[in-house]
Parts: structure tokens; C-alpha cells; sequence
């Protein structure tokens, strides 16, 4: 470029076309005045055309020289104008995208999203563990007889759980309840199918009963194994696992002998205060233990109503409330909020 | 039950604290709610300043005619003056004397005083400032052999540690100090004392069958009916140490003769009965049933109408008590009263459950009988009470007594085997162990070869088999020591059904599609139906009821959820929460005349009411509406792969020309609307709601399965896009079947893009305008393909539905 300026000194009249066409380039501020220039100066009219246009009649000793030096001078044109014009096009870009600039701390655009009710989360957690076990899902009426909910389960009648004051009872049917437990669905269960069972049996319960730590309905689930070894060491084993699987590996359980009616020997299970850590807090009553389900051996006298040969099988059985559970594991406070259904409740999870 | 420490060390002693015994008896089976206490605040040497005192002089206050001026030697030599307000007492007369510094059981603290003028150092106590009655006129007067100086607490029981226990309903022989004992021997290998149960002497040259005669009418609730009869008591106030005893069980005293009662029910387990004898008419006891109209007016003051299976103790006219329950007022024994008949029966358990609920009437002698109780009890119980009321209140025991018996329980014996016992614990026990636990409890064990024989006490009727053994030796042996393993034979398979599999893909794509999850009850109001506008032969009008529901608002179970769904809404309304958009995967409850119970059908529903998009800086949500449910419930059928239709629905609980009717291969599963205006007013909500219910087996059936492939690359579809103008009736679904009809078979799909109203289309007429996808297996289409299903499409629509097409 350099070299074209000291070759063009010789040439004024080129010199001076090439000195202003670069000028009129270098001031172009947008694309608009570019092209303008462009047709000014390299436009068929314009007065480089017209030089060009005008060699042939040069004398002959001028015309390579001319031609030469005037092609050169449209090239470096053209170049100049193609180089101002990508200038031109980033800085207006670069212009358009800084105007574009939009405040990041808004927020994004909402998706709609539900939530699932904890109880629900909850359950399939539990439900998932025990599949991994081996464990399969049964279900059952939430109507039932008293043969099933009671008799069946070795609870005789006159026994408390059995009155009016304690179940709820169907209208004309004196034999006919809310379930109080998922319990009855172990035994239509094993009715219909041999051992071994593997079972867990999730679902609403009732119970007659309405104050700050009771809700008249409920959720529970039972697990119930029956094979031809079953221990309470399986038992105690398979509680373990279900433990440290929902409350984190370092939990603890210990067993303390209890009475229900349709296991023998019957334990209550505690796992270790996953608040205090054991070292006492309110919630565990300043033990270090949270009572967190029943359980025990299958009572050979359950096993009698569905024929099983207590001689052959045995199995445990376990039963757990799922409120207590979410309320454990996410430091809930009142259980009455499960079930009035504030959204306000039930997005927090 | 309550078990005062210092009671239960009658029986049994131990050297650990009661706190330790507690957590030991609570890994061994019997709960214990707290450890408390009883009288005294033990804490900070407060014990040391409650004194026996003797009052050496007596003199009048200087200032104050009704305040005595006591000298009072506490012992060592030392005599305290102390200012006394009460007169019951003498020269020479011994009493409870409380120290300055000392803490009262109500939490006073006594402190040395001036009294008008004079320092008194100290105060005499009376019953109720120890806490032991309500006399308050007096001080306590101690007897003579209490020593001077000793401390109080090593005289009387004033302070105990108490034991609350909660004792399972198998286990009533724990109802009583002596079976707590027995219990803690097990447990602590401990040698139990004999039952406090020594006989004594009868005196005098008449009997009880002179004096009283007793017949048992109905010994199917009555299987023994004791009596002994104690002449010339002296009915009066217990003794301090007895009074304390049940002050600290949490039993009230009232009189030496009923505190005897009651002292050895709580000792023993056994309820007892003392009856005036002067008040039985006719000097004859008759146990019977109740019969029709009787009433007793039982000692708590209430009359009482008696069911015909209640059984009562009756004299010549009337029941005189209801039997192990409560007795009755005019029978009752008072300060006249000197000859008393005492009353040891067993009653059957289920009898007394029954009237004790009929009744509303709960006593610790029908919480007790109602267990079942060991009627070997009886003579014991007899035994124990006559002894304290002859040494206690001045009686005699005349000789003879009635004991009406059907015969001890026959004998129980279980063999167990050894194996068994680490065949169900997973736990080896060696069988001379489980041996001495056994005996410890009470149980006889024979060896036969190497075969355990155990013979079970009549206290332990809730033995009976073999398994109730292990657990007894499980227990007390500790089941901390249970290793843990897992089910070794494990063969199944776990894992979700494909119903379970197929409700949780639903509940997670309704709570993806932005509808929260909610869990309603299940029991609603029985106006349900007349707020939905069920017509009267609606057969969702017919519910299960429940018979004894907490509320009228609980009482019917539903047959709709959408009366639960409503409710929520108007409920988050109230709380002022925007964009009520939920879903509750749960059962309705439809009863079936020919069955026992209902049938109960799971079902999907929910509503959205507001905004799917809630408020937003970028623009808020268009409000939803009929298409936004109808939406919902596509995606519902698309989370199983399913499919359905609609056609109008009748409901009458919807918006007649914005609800629609699912109907899944041809019948009826549920709907999807928007929720009649008046039907919303009548749940108190203010806006517009779309719900949908739908039969969950109904969707879950309408799946087409498993997805097969269909090669959609390598001849690709081509679209035409094309706009009719149709009648305003016209709609969207008779279009489309055309469409398909006539496009078939190169048309894979068809579906509505837009649908227009207004002045270029013309009164009467809307425009829709339609995607259409064509394809075919086997080639690329051409054009000249299209173009002609296009045509006959066009055809087919002019000569059916008078379509025309649009420019
Ligand atoms: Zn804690």
C-alpha cells in the first residue's frame, strides 16, 4: 500500500482520486454513506472508472504503467470498502447486543411444576426400599370386615381396639369398619397365595380419633415376610436396612419387647434420635430413642386362619405409620397439616 | 399403674436406682412413662429436715390466744420452740416435724419465722401439709413408737420414688405391686419375697352363713363369688404409712375399711368389695343379671339404668353394686358403720368390658376384671384384707365364709423345645437359661428325659403355647442380643405391578404437568349431593355411612371426588393462596347391593382454578379453562399410553356447554368441565374451576401397551396444511373423522391448529384449520400423491359436513 502511495506521487491525478476515495472510505459512518462512497468512487460514472475507461488511449509507453497503477488502486478500494464495511457491520452489532442487555437477577420464566404430597414422596421412598429387598406391593380394601381387620389377626372380641369408641363402623353393618391397619391385607394375601410372601401393604388407615397428634385417617404400612427360616434376627436385620436406608447409615435400632395381638414374640422398634444424636432432645423424651414402628413374629394363630403349617413356615410381620415417618425425617411439627391441604404445605417439598 | 418404690421393696430388694430399673423393665417388655415422685421433694438433703418430734410443753402464745408456744425436743438433745396455730395435741404427743429449710410436697419452703412477736423454728405438720389427706385442722399426731429424732422418711413413707408403669392389656397380673415384683425378680434375679398373704384367725361362736346368705344365679359372668364377714370395726381414718402408700399410688384415702380395699387390689391385683352389712336387706346377696328398668345410684353419685346382661350384686330389693365395677351409694360403709361384708370375686372379662362401655363407667376394678384375672386371687385377697382390717380397724373375723366356685382352670403345660427357641429367634438360648428365667416368672419346669415341660401359673392365663414361652424368654433375657441378618431362602422377585408402575408414571405427570398432589378424607358431608345437584335417582346419592362418625361433616364416605377436590379449593381460597391447581389419586365408595362391602374404585381427579403459569414479569398466564383441564386429562392418557374420547356430558354438576364425558373404549370413565356456577357457589368459591375425575382402572386399561417401533426416517412424512369454513355446530371431532375417512390411507394425522369466528368467515360459520401428516411405509409421497388425498379430503368434507374451503 505504501508502495502504491510513493508509485502514485508520479501520478497526480490517480494520486488525488485514490487520496480522496480513501478519505471518503476512512469517513463512512455507517452502510448507507459506505455504499454512497462506493458509488462515487468506483461507480461506473465515477472519475476512476472514467481514468480506466480512458487508458487505451494512452500513448502505448504509458498504458502498462496506468493500467497497472488504476487496477491497483480499484483493488485496494474494493479492499478498503470491504474491510470499513465489516468495521462498520461488528461496531453495529456490538452496538445492537449492548442495547440488548437485560437484567439477569429477574427471574426466569415459570414452568409449571407440581408437587407431589409428602405422605406420597414418603411412601415411595419406603415402597422402594423394600422392593429392593424383594419386596413386592399389596393392597386391599380400606372397607373391610371385622374378620379381617380383627378376628383374623388373633384380636378377640371385646378387646378395646374393637369398639365403637376406637373404629369406625359402617351403618347397618355391625361387621363392617374402616380398616384400623393395613394388617387385613397380609391375610387376604396369604389366602390367596402360598409361601413364601414377601409383601409390604401401604395405605390409609382409620381410626376414631381426632386431637393435636391424631388424625382420624392415616397412612400406614405393614410388611409381613413368611418363609420356612424366618427369624426375628431377618426381622431385625431387614428393619436395619429399612433404618439406615431412610434415616442415613450412622442410625441405630434396638428392639424392646411389646404385646400386639397377631405377633409373638411382638417388639417396638426405636432408632436411634436422629435430632440429638442421642444425646436426648425433646422429641426423643430425652432417651436417645424414637419409637418408630411395631413388629414381631407372626402368631401361630394367624397363621391358623389362612392354613399356613406353623410346623413348615413362620415369617415376621411389621407395621409402621407413614405420617411419623415424614414428620421424623423432615422435622415436622404438626400432623394435622398433612391433610388440610394448604398448598402453602404441600409445595414446601 | 402407679408402684411406689419403697412398696414395691416390700416384695423384692435391689440395690439399683429406680431410674435404672426403669430402662431395665423397659427392655424387658414393660413400659415405664415416667419415674416421679411422691410427698416430699427428696432433693438437697430436704429428707434430713422432716423430724420426728416430741412436744414437751404446751403454752399459750403471749399475744395470741389461738397460737400455742411449743417446746419441742427433736432429739440430740436439742428442743426447738415452735409456734403452733393447731390445739389437737398435748404434752408428750409425737409429731412430723419440718426444719426451717424444708421443702413441702406443694413446693413451700418453710422458713424460720417471728410469729406475733415470738421465733418459731420450726412447724408440727398436719396430714395435708404433707400432702397425705385433706385434714388440715390438726397436726398430725404421730404414735408412740415413732422415734425421736429420727428422720420422718425412715418412719413413713412422705417421700417415694413412684414408677408409672403402662402395662399391655395381656399382661393384668402387672397390675399389682406383687406381679411388678415378680416381674423385676425376672428380670434383676432377684429373690421375691412369699405373697403378703398369711391367714388369720377367726374369733367368736358364730359364722358367716348365719349371718349373710349368698348365691351366685349367674356364674357365667360370675365364675367365684367370695365373702368373709369382720365385725365391730372401727370405721375411722388409715394409719399415716397407709395413707401415704396410696397417696403415692395415686389412690385417695377415705376410710380405714375402703383404703384396705384398695391397698390390697393395688398389692395383689385382686378389686375388692366392703358392703355395710346393716344395709343388705334381707342379709342375702344374690348375683344375678341385671334386670329390665333396675337403676343403682353408684357411689360417685350418679343413678345409673342397668342393661339386662349387666351384672349386679343385689340384696333382697335392689343391685347393690354393679359387679366389679362399682358400688352402690346406700351400700356403701360409713362412720356407722361396724359389721362389713368383704367381697372377693372373679368376674368374667368380657361381661365387664361390655357394661363398663355400656355404662361410660371405667373404675380400677373394672379396668382389672375386664383383662381377665386370676381367680386363684380370691381366698388370697380375702386373706390379706381381713388381716389388715382386724390389726387396722379393730375388727374380728367371724368364722365361715362363702367361697362360690366353678372350679379352678384347668392346668396348663406346654412342652418346649429347646431348637424351637433359636428357630425363631435367630438366637441360641441354652435351655438351663430359658429354664431359670421360666421360674423366675413364676412357671414350674419339669425335665422328662431332656423334654421342658412347663407348667404355667393361673396369673399367667395369656400363656398358653408354646411361642408365648419363647417370648418370655426372649424378653427377659434380652432381645439386644438378637444378631442381624436377612431372610436367608430369599426367592422372590420384588417390584412394582404394572398397575402400581403405570399409577405412579400418572401421579408424576399430572405434579409434571404442574398439578399439586393432595390427600383428602375420605368421610364428607352427606349434603354432598344436594350442593353437586344430583338428580334424586342419582346412584351416587347412595353412600356408605359410617354409624359413629367424630362429625356430621366425616360421616359419609364419598362416591365422588370431587365434593373433596371443591373443598380444597374453597379451603386454599380462604387462605388467599392463587392458582388452586391439585390432583388426588384416591377411591370413591360405591356400595353394591348384593355384597357386604363396597366396591371402592380408584380414580384420578383434580381441577386447575387460575393460572397453569402464575404472575410473571414475562406475562402472566392465560386463565385455565375447560382445554386447559381436557389438556390435563390428555396428558393423564398419554402418561399410560392410553387414549379416550369425549362426547357431551349430563352431569349435572358441570357447566352443560363446557363439560365433556371420558369415555374410554366405548363406556363412560369419568369427565372433564368446568364446575356449574351454582355448584361453586354452593362450596363457597368465586371464581371458575375446571375439574376431572376419571376411573383409574378405565386409564390405566385404555393403554395401548408397550410403544412399537414405527419407521418415521426413512420415508419421510409430508404436510399440507388446509382451512375450512363449517356451521358453527359443526365440531372439531366430526371434521377430523372425515378428514381420516377420506385421507385414508396415506393420512397419519390430522389435528385442529386454529379455530376462527368472525366477519370473514361470515354469520353462522367458523373456519378451522387443520395440520394434516401424510406418509407412507413403503416410499417418499410425491406430490401428485398429496395433491390427490388432499382433493378427496376436500370432497368428502364439501359432501358431509358442507365445508368449503378457504383462499
Ligand atoms: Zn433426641
Amino acid at each position: 500500500m505504501n508502495n502504491l502511495t510513493e508509485e502514485l506521487k508520479a501520478h497526480p491525478g490517480l494520486s488525488d482520486i485514490y487520496g480522496e476515495a480513501s478519505a471518503d472510505v476512512e469517513a463512512a459512518a455507517d452502510p448507507e454513506s459506505l455504499e454512497a462512497v462506493r458509488v462515487k468512487h468506483l461507480g461506473r460514472k465515477s472519475p476512476l472508472l472514467q481514468l480506466l475507461r480512458s487508458i487505451p488511449k494512452l500513448p502505448a509507453e504509458e498504458k502498462p504503467v496506468a493500467g497497472r497503477l488504476g487496477n491497483q488502486v480499484r483493488a485496494a478500494l474494493e479492499q478498503a470498502l470491504l474491510t470499513r464495511k465489516q468495521e462498520l457491520e461488528e461496531s453495529q452489532l456490538r452496538e445492537r447486543l449492548a442495547a440488548e442487555q437485560v437484567d439477569i437477577t429477574l427471574p426466569g420464566e415459570p414452568f409449571p411444576r407440581g408437587h407431589l404430597h409428602l405422605i406420597t414422596q414418603t411412601l415411595w421412598e419406603i415402597e422402594d426400599i423394600f422392593i429392593g429387598l424383594g419386596y413386592r406391593i399389596a393392597e386391599g380394601p380400606e372397607v373391610e370386615t371385622d374378620y379381617y381387620n380383627f378376628t383374623a389377626l388373633n384380636t378377640p372380641e371385646g378387646h378395646p381396639a374393637r369398639s365403637s369408641h376406637d373404629t369406625f363402623f359402617i351403618e347397618g353393618h355391625p361387621d363392617v369398619l374402616l380398616r384400623t391397619h393395613t394388617s387385613p391385607v397380609q391375610i387376604r394375601v396369604m389366602e390367596q397365595e402360598d409361601p413364601p410372601v414377601y409383601i409390604i401393604a401401604p395405605g390409609r388407615v382409620y381410626r376414631r380419633d381426632s386431637d393435636a397428634t391424631h388424625t382420624p385417617m392415616f397412612h400406614q404400612l405393614e410388611g409381613l415376610a413368611v418363609d420356612e427360616n424366618i427369624t426375628m434376627a431377618d426381622l431385625k436385620g431387614t428393619l436395619e436396612v429399612f433404618v439406615k436406608s431412610m434415616f442415613g447409615a450412622e442410625r441405630e435400632i434396638r428392639m424392646r419387647p411389646h404385646f400386639f395381638p397377631f405377633t409373638e414374640p411382638s417388639v417396638e422398634i426405636d432408632v436411634s434420635c436422629m435430632i440429638c444424636e442421642g444425646s436426648g432432645c425433646r422429641a426423643c423424651k430425652h432417651i436417645g430413642w424414637l419409637e418408630i414402628l411395631g413388629a414381631g413374629m407372626v402368631d401361630p394363630n394367624v397363621f391358623g386362619f389362612v392354613d399356613y403349617d406353623t410346623d413348615r413356615v413362620q415369617g415376621f410381620a411389621f407395621g409402621m405409620g407413614i405420617e411419623r415417618i415424614a414428620m421424623l425425617k423432615h422435622r415436622m411439627t404438626d400432623l394435622r397439616m398433612f391433610f388440610d391441604n394448604d398448598l402453602r404445605f404441600i409445595k414446601q417439598f | 399403674m402407679k408402684v411406689p418404690v419403697s412398696w414395691l421393696k416390700e416384695y423384692i430388694s435391689f440395690d439399683i436406682s429406680a431410674h435404672e430399673l426403669a430402662d431395665r423393665l423397659a427392655l424387658t417388655g414393660t413400659e415405664v412413662e415416667r419415674v416421679g415422685r411422691a410427698g416430699l421433694p427428696a432433693t438437697d438433703g430436704n429428707l434430713d429436715r422432716f423430724v420426728i418430734g416430741q412436744v414437751r410443753s404446751k403454752a399459750m402464745h403471749p399475744d395470741a390466744a389461738k397460737l400455742s408456744l411449743c417446746d419441742v425436743d427433736i432429739g440430740g438433745g436439742k428442743t426447738e420452740k415452735i409456734v403452733c396455730g393447731a390445739q389437737n395435741f398435748e404434752d408428750g404427743d409425737k409429731a412430723a416435724v419440718c426444719l426451717p429449710g424444708g421443702v413441702l410436697p406443694d413446693g413451700r419452703t418453710l422458713e424460720a419465722a417471728v410469729i406475733r412477736g415470738v421465733e418459731s423454728h420450726g412447724m408440727m405438720c398436719s396430714e395435708a401439709e404433707l400432702g397425705l389427706s385433706s385434714e388440715a385442722a390438726g397436726i398430725m399426731i404421730l404414735p408412740e413408737d415413732a422415734p425421736i429424732g429420727g428422720r420422718l422418711i425412715d418412719y413413713l413413707p412422705v417421700s417415694d420414688e413412684v414408677l408409672e408403669l403402662e402395662v399391655t392389656p395381656n399382661r393384668p397380673d402387672c397390675l399389682s405391686v406383687y406381679g411388678v415384683a415378680r416381674e423385676v425378680s425376672a428380670v434383676l434375679d432377684a429373690p421375691l419375697m412369699p405373697e403378703p398373704v398369711e391367714d388369720i384367725e377367726p374369733r367368736g361362736d358364730d359364722d358367716v352363713e348365719e349371718l349373710i346368705y349368698i348365691e351366685v344365679a349367674d356364674p357365667d359372668l360370675c365364675p367365684r363369688y367370695a365373702a368373709r364377714i369382720i365385725a365391730g370395726v372401727n370405721v375411722g381414718p388409715s394409719p399415716a404409712w397407709l395413707k401415704a402408700r396410696l397417696v403415692a399410688a395415686g389412690i385417695r384415702p377415705v376410710n380405714n375399711v375402703v383404703d384396705i380395699t384398695n391397698y390390697v387390689m393395688w398389692s395383689l391385683g385382686e378389686p375388692m368389695h366392703a358392703f355395710d352389712l346393716a344395709k343388705i336387706a334381707g342379709n342375702r346377696i344374690l348375683v344375678r343379671r341385671a334386670m329390665a328398668g333396675e337403676k343403682i345410684t353408684t357411689i360417685d353419685g350418679t343413678e345409673r339404668a342397668l342393661g339386662k346382661h349387666m351384672l349386679v350384686i343385689a340384696d333382697n330389693q335392689h343391685p347393690i353394686a354393679i359387679a366389679g365395677i362399682m358400688g352402690s351409694e346406700d351400700s356403701e360403709v360409713s362412720g356407722e358403720t361396724t359389721d362389713i361384708m368383704l367381697e372377693a370375686a372373679n368376674f368374667s372379662g368380657p361381661g365387664i368390658m361390655a357394661s363398663s362401655l355400656e355404662l361410660g363407667l371405667r373404675s380400677e376394678s373394672s379396668t382389672r376384671f375386664e383383662k381377665g384375672i386370676d381367680p386363684e386371687l380370691v381366698p388370697k385377697a380375702l386373706a390379706m384384707a381381713a388381716r389388715m382390717l382386724v390389726e387396722l380397724a379393730g375388727g374380728r373375723l367371724v368364722p365361715g365364709q362363702y367361697d362360690i366356685y366353678t372350679g379352678p382352670p384347668s392346668p396348663v403345660a406346654i412342652h418346649l423345645r429347646e431348637e424351637r427357641i433359636e428357630s425363631i429367634l435367630g438366637l441360641p438360648i441354652a435351655g438351663e437359661e430359658a429354664e431359670a428365667i421360666l421360674a423366675r416368672l413364676g412357671f414350674g419346669v419339669r425335665r422328662e428325659d431332656s423334654a421342658m415341660h412347663v407348667d404355667v401359673p393361673t396369673f399367667r392365663a395369656d400363656v398358653t403355647r408354646e411361642i408365648d414361652l419363647i417370648e418370655e424368654v426372649a424378653r427377659v433375657f434380652g432381645v439386644d442380643a438378637i444378631p442381624s441378618t436377612l431372610p436367608s431362602g430369599m426367592r422372590a422377585k420384588g417390584g412394582l405391578s404394572e398397575h402400581q408402575a403405570a399409577e405412579r408414571g400418572i401421579a408424576r405427570r399430572l405434579a409434571d404437568s404442574g398439578l399439586s398432589e393432595v390427600i383428602s378424607y375420605t368421610f364428607i358431608a352427606p349434603d354432598f349431593a344436594d350442593r353437586l345437584m344430583l338428580k334424586d335417582e342419582d346412584p351416587r346419592r347412595r353412600t356408605v355411612p359410617l354409624a359413629n362418625p367424630l362429625s356430621v361433616e366425616q360421616s359419609v364416605m364419598r362416591t365422588l371426588m370431587l365434593p373433596s377436590i371443591l373443598q380444597t379449593v374453597a379451603l386454599n381460597l380462604a387462605q388467599r393462596n392463587q392458582d388452586i391447581n391439585i390432583f388426588e389419586l384416591g377411591r370413591v365408595y360405591l356400595p353394591v347391593s348384593s355384597e357386604k362391602l363396597p366396591l371402592e374404585k380408584r380414580t384420578v381427579a383434580g381441577c386447575v382454578c387460575g393460572s397453569m403459569r402464575g404472575e410473571s414479569w414475562t406475562g402472566g398466564g392465560r386463565v385455565a379453562d375447560f382445554f386447559t383441564g381436557k389438556g390435563l386429562v390428555e396428558n393423564a392418557f398419554a402418561a399410560v399410553n392410553g387414549d379416550f374420547q369425549v362426547r357431551r356430558a349430563g352431569e349435572p354438576f358441570l357447566h352443560p356447554g363446557k363439560s365433556a364425558g371420558i369415555m374410554v373404549a366405548g363406556e363412560p370413565a369419568g369427565y372433564v368441565g368446568e364446575v356449574h356456577p351454582r355448584v361453586l357457589e354452593a362450596f363457597g368459591i368465586d371464581r371458575p374451576v375446571t375439574a376431572f375425575e376419571i376411573d383409574e382402572d378405565a386409564l390405566i386399561g385404555s393403554s395401548a401397551g408397550i410403544v412399537q417401533f414405527e419407521d418415521l426416517i426413512t420415508f419421510p412424512a409430508a404436510y399440507q396444511d388446509i382451512a375450512v369454513t363449517v356451521g358453527l355446530d359443526t365440531t372439531a371431532e366430526e371434521i377430523i373423522s372425515v378428514v381420516r375417512e377420506a385421507g385414508a390411507p396415506l393420512l397419519r394425522s390430522a389435528r385442529v391448529f386454529d379455530v376462527y369466528k368472525g366477519e370473514q368467515v361470515g354469520e353462522g360459520k367458523k373456519s378451522v384449520a387443520l395440520g394434516l401428516e401424510f406418509r407412507s411405509p413403503e416410499r417418499t409421497l410425491t406430490d401428485e400423491d398429496v395433491d390427490a388425498a388432499r382433493q378427496k379430503i376436500i370432497l368428502l368434507l364439501a359432501e358431509r359436513l358442507n365445508a368449503t374451503l378457504r383462499a
